[in-house]
């Protein structure tokens, strides 16, 4: 399957592709907001006075590819937590209200499956339409469900997305499961940080997927993943997914890492990058997008671009060169909490 | 298959319930909310010590109760999924397998410990045990961990379509040949939040629900967890094969967030895409287990999509007349009873309906019927305009 189109509202200037020029934007606080566009040019006012923060940023994101392509088939999103601005605006009323009369508006609104019926209804598409929730694979998981819609020929041409927002509610529920940095780093540090914790990051990142194109930005090649992985376990689950696809070690010449400073989630990529694949170049995205369960799609976003050939931005990202040949296949690998492990495979 | 809601805690005490034209529905003994008072439910009668006591009984993984963080909803899985490996006969090397998956689905998940959650949510004090708990994924989590899953896993929340959703994936991945065998199914417990956020939307009913009546005026809450066990041809031929799955179709409604089309796009898509998978005609349909949740909207355009779907419209009855709604749990739930009424020939009567919708010259299945069944269809139909329809055939 190959990407065709895309979109992204992230940290950075992606919305309108600055980003791509190599213009990047500096974070030097614990959350990395999204810079939003103007969602009144494309989205009715009343409609976005309703919409909870991560229905907006998906709706933002897809609606124009969604306008773009009227032929698309499927709808399939990953996204962690969806609105839970929303939800827990809606719990805050049931408690404080000791459960009265509340207004139902938060709650239809928090349901994670909220973006992808809303661009199901804003582009009138009645085809195959799903959501995953599964913490830090939501995304992974959508990859393989669109994997397996071409392989089974029931699609032509499908949106894929990876949504998920910062609200002050998340942050403080991983805030206090001790997923954050107690103190301030800035993005130029923050992978080199020896401490525990990273940096609260969000954003939309949609694809449409076709088929068969005769042009592309890049293909996605297979997806695999893992849960709760002994290092042998996560090992072998990395030679499945070569082997499956008819590669060597060294047919990678690009691996993408989720390195976010937290000392204790980098030992997984170091293993990685030392000892299965030590010859690719190494790039990291977190420090453009902050760390949050569905990042891998902003990875996928910036993936895209490099193997179509936009590098101006790849300084911002390169953080070991082991060779000079040009980027023509990407392995991402993530982990949002070292227990659920994601691989996306990309080419030229 | 392995099943717990209001009728029972397996598959053979729900059997009997049905069978006995049961309904699991009444006052709320172990909820803790404002409304129990004031509205029924469809309550798994056990405390969670009672659970966790069940659960230590069943599996080999001792009480659960000194997990740290455990919800009702991961409980009522893991007392499902037990059942369902059991009658399988799974061993610990086969869930182990990387070619062994496991698809779950909840709406709720660990958010039924609202008060928690919103302690922690707002920074009310120390965190709470729950504080890593509350994502929907979490009982996906905790099954995988205690069984050590290593294959593909994944949750699904597409509202009350859920575990309908998670019944096409399955079935998807071992066709495609991405796994040899997968657990499908969801959990969801009875939650204040769900229940003031139905509430909210005026759906609930102060009775238990009367699906497909005139009087019906919404749908009554419940709780549960079911799990089926999908196999390939290739890894299950000594077993006892309790049904194939042999369609599924899913359509987006493309309407509203939270109601079905007056002309049901969605519900006749998704039942249209689930002949056309199975190959079969829609006369050879024996039976429909409807998502008939009760609600003056979900129920007439339901019967308008039967009338649209089907010359003639095959015995229907709404299961959540016994359970409630069980919402994400409500899809694999329901293709377990339709599983036992298609082996055990017998059609299960729709509770509560005097006054059926006479619209189309049918009603609802009224009493225990004995039929030859071979092929049934399951529906679900979830916010966010997800429609999902199953069909199973006797294998």
């Amino acid at each position: 399957m190959y990407i065709t189109d895309l979109k992204a509202i992230s940290p950075q200037l992606t919305y309108d592709n600055e980003l791509l020029e190599g213009k990047k934007t500096t974070h030097e606080d614990q959350v990395y907001n999204v810079i939003e566009p103007d969602y009144m040019e494309f989205i009715p006012k009343g409609l976005l006075r309703r919409m909870g923060r991560a229905i907006r940023m998906g709706v933002g994101a897809g609606l124009p590819l969604v306008k773009a392509h009227s032929d698309i088939d499927a709808v399939v999103i990953g996204t962690a937590n969806g609105g839970l601005e929303d939800c827990i605006k809606f719990l805050n009323q049931i408690v404080e209200y000791d459960e009265g009369v509340l207004t139902p508006t938060n709650f239809v609104q928090s349901t994670p499956n909220a973006v992808a019926g809303q661009l199901a209804l804003m582009g009138q598409n009645r085809g195959y339409n799903t959501t995953y929730t599964n913490g830090g694979l939501a995304f992974e998981n959508a990859v393989l469900d669109a994997w397996l819609l071409f392989r089974e020929n029931a699609v032509d041409k499908l949106l894929l997305g990876g949504i998920e927002e910062i609200s002050d509610y998340n942050y403080n529920i991983d805030s206090l499961a001790g997923h954050y940095k107690n103190e301030i780093v800035n993005d130029e540090d923050l992978l080199s940080s020896t401490t525990k914790g990273t940096v609260c990051g969000e954003g939309a990142s949609l694809f449409v997927l076709e088929k068969a194109p005769a042009e592309y930005y890049a293909k996605i090649e297979d997806v695999e993943q893992i849960t709760y992985p002994t290092e042998l376990e996560f090992d072998d689950c990395l030679e499945l997914l070569l082997s499956r696809n008819n590669l060597q070690v060294d047919d990678i010449d690009t691996i993408m890492l989720g390195y976010n400073g937290d000392s204790r989630h980098t030992p997984w990529y170091t293993h990685l990058e030392e000892h299965l694949i030590p010859n690719a170049n190494v790039l990291s995205f977190k420090n453009l997008s902050g760390d949050y369960r569905t990042c891998s799609a902003f990875a996928t976003w910036l993936s895209a671009h490099l193997l179509n050939g936009e590098k101006a931005f790849l300084p911002h990202i390169e953080l070991r060169k082991k060779h000079e040949k040009e980027i023509s296949r990407i392995l991402i690998y993530n982990h949002f909490d070292e227990v659920r492990h994601g691989f996306i495979l990309l080419s030229k | 298959m392995g099943v717990i809601s209001a009728i029972g805690n397996d598959v053979s005490s729900s059997l009997s319930l049905l069978q006995a034209a049961k309904s699991g529905i009444g006052k709320a003994k172990h909820f803790n909310s404002k409304y129990t008072s004031s509205l029924n439910f469809g309550e798994v009668d056990m405390s969670n010590e009672a659970l966790s006591a069940l659960v230590a009984q069943r599996t080999e993984h001792g009480n659960p109760a000194s997990e740290s963080g455990l919800s009702r909803t991961t409980l009522l899985a893991y007392l499902a999924f037990q059942e369902a490996i059991n009658q399988a006969k799974l061993t610990s090397v086969d869930l182990m397998s990387m070619d062994t998956g496991f698809i779950s689905s909840s709406t709720v998940g660990g958010m039924s410990n609202t008060d928690e959650l919103y302690a922690d949510a707002n920074m009310k004090g120390e965190p709470s045990e729950f504080v890593t708990s509350y994502g929907g994924g979490e009982h996906t989590l905790r099954v995988i961990k205690k069984y050590g899953i290593k294959g593909f896993t994944s949750t699904i929340n597409t509202a009350c379509s859920s575990s309908a959703n998670a019944i096409m994936l399955g079935s998807r991945l071992i066709k495609a040949g991405r796994a040899k065998r997968v657990i499908v199914g969801g959990a969801d417990s009875l939650a204040k939040y769900t229940v003031n956020g139905f509430n909210a939307l005026m759906i609930l009913s102060e009775n238990p629900c009367k699906p497909f009546d005139t009087t019906r005026d919404g749908l009554t809450l419940g709780e549960g967890a079911g799990y089926l066990v999908l196999e390939g041809e290739s890894t299950c031929k000594d077993k006892i094969k309790l049904a194939e799955v042999a369609g599924y179709g899913n359509s987006n409604d493309a309407f509203h967030p939270s109601a079905t089309s007056d002309e049901a796009f969605g519900p006749r898509l998704a039942m249209q895409r689930a002949l056309a998978s199975s190959g079969l005609q829609s006369t050879e349909i024996d039976y429909i287990n409807a998502h008939g949740t009760g609600t003056p909207n979900n129920d007439v355009t339901e019967m308008f999509a039967f009338n649209e779907t089907f010359d003639s419209i095959p015995p229907y009855n709404s299961t959540k007349s016994y359970t409630g709604h069980t919402l994400a749990a409500a899809g694999s739930i329901e293709a377990i009873f339709s599983i036992l009424s298609l082996r055990n020939n017998e059609l299960y009567a729709s509770l509560n309906c005097a006054s059926p919708i006479s619209d189309y010259g049918t009603r609802p299945i009224d009493k225990k019927t004995a039929k030859e069944l071979k092929h049934v269809m399951s529906n679900s139909f979830g916010f966010g305009g997800n429609c999902t329809s199953i069909i199973l055939s006797k294998s």
